[in-house]
């Protein structure tokens, strides 16, 4: 039972980080009704960002600046970083391709893909890079709920997340920005014919989505999951399909689609094959597809004949 | 269409009288009335028989192999042909059918693995190849169809997620799967060789002629090859044919017009995973062996490259696109050889985008001059340098030497400078084209210097950046590819 | 009295809280013109969607010819004899012209996929008989569609152009009943007086049955034998166009009550 708990409670840490990256697929599949293959390499860059950051101030070890600044800085960098740069790839990358079929921009979001994984290994090299945290918070402190540990990076993930799906909620429900990202996401003609700029909209959208990416990167790095080129991947395809069970499109969704495929990919791990538990979420993907694809949350969209 | 060819469509629009149809910007139209030497290379192509057109290339190849008697390129040769095969059969799903299968690799692994089940020690059986291959492609077929059926009401977005998910449960599968405990059985069996593969694969052997040399494969291919070609023509004008296209223009109007959207999906994964079934298998004994690291998302990509740089459903599109992707690796491995087909690449391009010359000398000039100021500058700052002899290579040594600082810390330069190309390269495509014009020398200087400096030493990581970049920039400029025709679509 | 070619029986669609038809019936008899006129929103597209096996109807029945095909999935529908085109022309456009047709032909042809590639004898032969079709089909919309424009991509075509084309194409699949929905819109008065010319022919030539959608009031007086009007889903007129057109319910559902109490 113990052991039970453990995972779940793993599985709701790691969760929150799939759900940040969940949030960043609906969000962009949302407005767009475009889904971004390359979202994963943005978390990717993230995790580097707040390496680079991390290292940039001294750490893990030698840090010249307190803990509870360079952690908020790690993250403003990541987060920063990871805005930027998503909000390139949609001006260079897919904005050519808004009037064009799906296929294009989605061989276009493989390209982007494949080049900033290759981008990230000329540039930081193949080595790979751990945050290892243990060098400036001191794991040992937490908290226990009976015998299961809970120490502060995980804490800080939990908290970070929540934090963040907050802002997003607020961002998106209660501005004036947020209406016109929902705006667009119902009806794009109907939305420039009421004056609301889409290009700005979309750009907010992408700047939102991989701020979220670069966060959940630093979030993963800080759990000590290792940081190579290839992170992306698969975190991305978790991500995906976190957004896809929580239904695409719904915010709520993906956070709800987060948690559940972190627990579940964590009790896999723990009773069954850790091999297998990569595809935990593929499989769940795909039951999801063929049998409900419009996820828990998710609406379904008529088009008119 | 840019101003050019309206200008003249309606000129020969209006040259054959009125009420003729205004829609005259044909391919060979456009040649004919093109300047330079590309046009005429163009027109000289266009004017020969068709079969010549075809002819020409099939002779070329059927000449290689006694024009060489090096292996090595023999081998580039059967991996080129495998690689066509193989973008022949994506061609039919993805291209024609318009479904977009990021799975295919695993029918190429599957029917690898199922050519080595029955012609390898693995279980000891060994079958005749005329028994063997037949078996491959229909067992290859029919896993194409289990993997299309649960697929059949998925399109686009879901449909590409979810093959690829099928895919890489096949690899997964096949490198965890050496040690298979069946329940009727006492111990464990080692079906697929792990992540080791099954080797001592069985050669191919016809009538006798045992498949021996890697030429023996090579005229196979070949034959493999012409047959694709054909059958891709006569299925483009077929029943099924018009059917898939009709179905990838408009799945719902199709429907309408008497096509079954689920037999024509079903039929498009089973004749793709045919072929590719057909190519493992060939994989397979060329290779003597099967090893599942070949059948990775890199080489998926690398198809679908290949398909789209040559232009989809476009069969002169299929054999350039497939020999661009193939050779091209092979060239970044040799530094003389990539440097100088990187020089070629720059030069035409910018001879093709400038077309006058004035232009191009003014450009080429300036970027020499920007060399050597850069070069100036870089001695004035004291920054470390190694001389010509301890990096150049090959005949343009000694003028790269002298125009190209070449930094000590050649990782950490070279990264700058490659950051800084990025950002240049997207400011530039912002700008007029008089700014362009203005600042292209510099960035022609800064992209020589990150390819010396930093690209041409690392071979396989540039490789990749170089089919990123290619699929970015070809989905945003010519979506159509090398030699497809441009789509209209509604939205 | 013989059977009608096209039964529809108490079809009733909803969406969610909206009904789109309330048990609506119609018997079209063959080689019959019908139109169907009400205002948008009424639920004639509705209509023509569910005849085709795109939406399944909640309650109701679709006969052709005595033979129910309610809710069959369109593929179905259009090989069993009804065939459509859409209120705003969907065709192949990055097709040629000849190849659009040809496409509709895949109900009417057997060749195997192997055979065509083989090019064996049936594969040819019917090859051939398509290839004769085309040119029947387009043969029947004069010099419009013919000689070079055969193979030249769709999108290429003006909009007339490619309405005819939509409109041979559903004659291509061998249908007997055509469901046209909005042939003239968007066309000058010529090109409407052709549409309406073409209908017209279309029965009388080759027998088709046919339910028209439209808007344009000449065209449906000048080819209806029928007209049926629809409003909210349901019929509230029927009968021949001056019958219809002078009905004060019709006249309240296009221009309002007090239009109505003008009259």
């Amino acid at each position: 039972m113990e052991y039970f708990g453990e995972q779940v409670v793993n599985g709701l840490i790691v969760g929150g980080v799939y759900a940040l990256i969940a949030l960043g697929y609906t969000l962009i599949y949302g407005v767009l009704q475009f889904l971004n293959l390359a979202h994963g390499e943005l978390y990717m860059m993230g995790a580097f960002f707040g390496f680079f950051a991390m290292i940039a101030l001294g750490g893990p070890s030698a840090a010249v600046v307190p803990v509870w600044i360079m952690i908020p800085v790690m993250f403003l960098v990541a987060m920063g970083g990871g805005a930027a740069l998503g909000v390139a790839v949609e001006r260079f990358a897919y904005r050519p391709l808004r009037k064009s079929r799906r296929l294009a921009a989605l061989i276009s979001a493989l390209g982007v893909s494949l080049f900033l994984q290759s981008a990230a290994l000329l540039l930081f090299g193949a080595r790979v890079r751990l945050y290892d945290t243990g060098q400036f918070i001191d794991l040992t402190s937490g908290f226990s709920i009976g015998s299961i540990r809970i120490d502060v990076t995980e804490i800080m993930v939990v908290v970070g997340s929540l934090l963040l799906m907050t802002i997003l909620w607020f961002l998106v429900n209660r501005t004036q920005q947020g209406r016109a990202m929902r705006a667009v996401a119902v009806d794009q003609d109907a939305a420039v014919m009421n004056g609301i700029d889409i290009d700005r909209v979309i750009v907010i959208t992408f700047a939102l989505a991989s701020g979220l990416a670069g966060a959940a990167g630093v979030m993963s790095g800080l759990l000590l999951f290792p940081v190579d080129q290839y992170m992306g991947i698969f975190a991305g395809l978790k991500g995906f399909t976190a957004a896809v069970v929580g239904g695409i499109g719904s915010i709520p969704g993906a956070m709800i689609g987060g948690f559940i495929i972190g627990v579940v990919e964590a009790l896999a791990t723990g009773y069954l094959n850790p091999t297998y538990a990569d595809f935990i979420a593929f499989l769940i993907l795909v039951l999801v597809l063929l049998i409900k694809p419009t996820g828990i949350m998710g609406k379904k969209v008529m088009a008119k004949v | 269409m840019s101003d050019d060819t309206q200008r003249d469509e309606a000129a020969q629009a209006s040259s054959r009288g009125i009420g003729t149809d205004e829609w005259v910007a044909q391919h060979e139209q456009r040649i004919a009335t093109s300047t330079g030497p590309l046009g005429a290379i163009g027109r000289w192509w266009l004017g020969l028989p068709r079969g010549f057109q075809w002819i020409i290339p099939l002779a070329i190849a059927l000449l290689i192999p006694f024009a060489t008697s090096n292996d090595y390129i023999i081998r580039i040769g059967v991996n080129l042909g495998l690689f066509l095969l193989l973008v022949i059969g994506l061609n039919l799903t993805v291209g024609y059918a318009g479904l977009l299968d990021l799975g295919f690799v695993a029918f190429y692994g599957f029917g690898a693995y199922m050519y080595a089940f029955v012609a390898s020690p693995q279980f000891g059986i060994h079958w005749p190849t005329w028994l063997a291959i037949p078996m491959v492609i229909i067992v290859t077929g029919l896993f194409g169809l289990a993997l299309g059926t649960p697929s059949r009401r998925l399109s686009g977005d879901y449909l590409a997620i979810a093959t690829l998910f099928f895919g890489q449960m096949f690899l997964v599968l096949a490198v965890s799967s050496d040690a298979v405990q069946f329940p009727w059985m006492d111990e464990p069996i080692d079906v697929t060789g792990g992540a080791n593969g099954i080797t001592n694969v069985d050669p191919f052997a016809f009538f006798g002629f045992t498949f021996s040399s890697v030429t023996s494969y090579y005229f196979l291919l070949l034959g493999l090859i012409v047959v694709g070609v054909v059958a891709t023509l006569r299925i483009h004008s077929s029943r099924q044919g018009l059917a898939w296209r009709a179905m990838g223009e408009d799945a719902l109007a199709a429907q309408h017009m008497t096509i079954p959207p689920v037999r024509m999906k079903l039929l498009a994964f089973a004749v793709g995973a045919a072929v590719a079934g057909l190519a493992g298998s060939v994989f397979a004994s060329v290779q003597l062996g099967v090893f599942p690291s070949t059948f990775k998302l890199p080489l998926l990509i690398m198809l679908y490259a290949a398909l789209i740089l040559g232009g989809m459903g476009s069969v002169p599109g299929l054999v350039v696109g497939a020999i661009i992707m193939v050779v091209l690796p092979e060239v970044l491995r040799f530094p003389d050889y990539s440097n100088w087909l990187f020089f070629i690449v720059l030069i035409l391009g910018v001879v093709m985008t400038l077309k006058r010359w004035k232009p191009i000398l003014a450009v080429f000039a300036a970027t020499t001059a920007i060399g050597f100021a850069a070069n100036g500058i870089f001695l004035a700052l004291g920054v470390p340098y190694l001389t010509t002899a301890e990096w150049a290579e090959g005949p343009l040594a000694p003028v790269l030497g002298a125009w190209v600082f070449m930094p000590e810390d050649r990782t950490l330069y070279g990264n700058i400078a490659f950051v800084v190309l990025l950002f240049a390269i997207a400011w530039m495509t912002t700008r007029s084209h008089r700014t362009r014009l203005i600042a292209l020398p510099f960035v022609l200087w800064l992209a020589v210097f990150t390819w010396e400096v930093r690209l041409l030493i690392e071979p396989s990581v540039t490789r990749q950046l170089l089919i990123g970049a290619l699929l970015i920039i070809l989905m945003a400029t010519r979506p159509q590819g090398l030699f497809g025709k441009p789509r209209v679509e509604v939205l | 009295m013989s059977t009608p070619a096209l039964s529809l029986i108490d079809l009733t669609k909803r969406f969610g809280g909206l009904t789109s038809l309330d048990h609506f019936s119609l018997d079209v008899a063959t080689s019959e013109v019908v139109s169907v006129i009400g205002p948008n929103g009424a639920g004639k597209t509705t209509l023509f969607n569910v005849i085709t096996g795109v939406y399944k109807p909640e309650e109701g029945k679709v006969l052709l010819n005595g033979v129910d095909l309610t809710g069959m999935s369109p593929e179905k529908v259009a090989q069993r004899g009804i065939a459509r085109t859409f209120q705003n022309v969907r065709l192949f456009l990055n097709l040629t012209v000849r190849e659009n047709i040809k496409a509709a032909m895949y109900g009417r042809t057997k060749a195997s996929l192997l055979e065509s590639v083989l090019r064996t004898r049936r594969a040819k032969s019917e090859d051939k008989e398509n290839e004769e079709r085309v040119l029947d089909v387009l043969s029947f919309f004069g010099t419009r569609l013919q000689g070079y424009r055969l193979d030249q991509p769709a999108y290429s075509l003006s909009y007339a152009n490619r309405r005819r084309l939509e409109i041979a194409r559903a004659m291509a699949t061998g249908a007997q009943v055509l469901l046209l929905d909005e042939p003239a819109a968007g066309m000058n008065p010529a090109e409407t007086k052709e549409i309406a010319e073409i209908i017209s022919r279309l029965r009388a030539e080759r027998g088709y049955t046919i339910v028209v959608i439209e808007h344009d009031m000449h065209v449906v007086e000048g080819i209806s034998d029928r007209v049926i009007a629809l409003d909210h889903g349901v019929e509230i007129a029927s009968g021949s166009f001056d019958q219809v057109a002078t009905d004060p319910a019709v006249i309240e559902a296009y221009l309002g009550r007090g239009a109505a109490a003008r009259k």
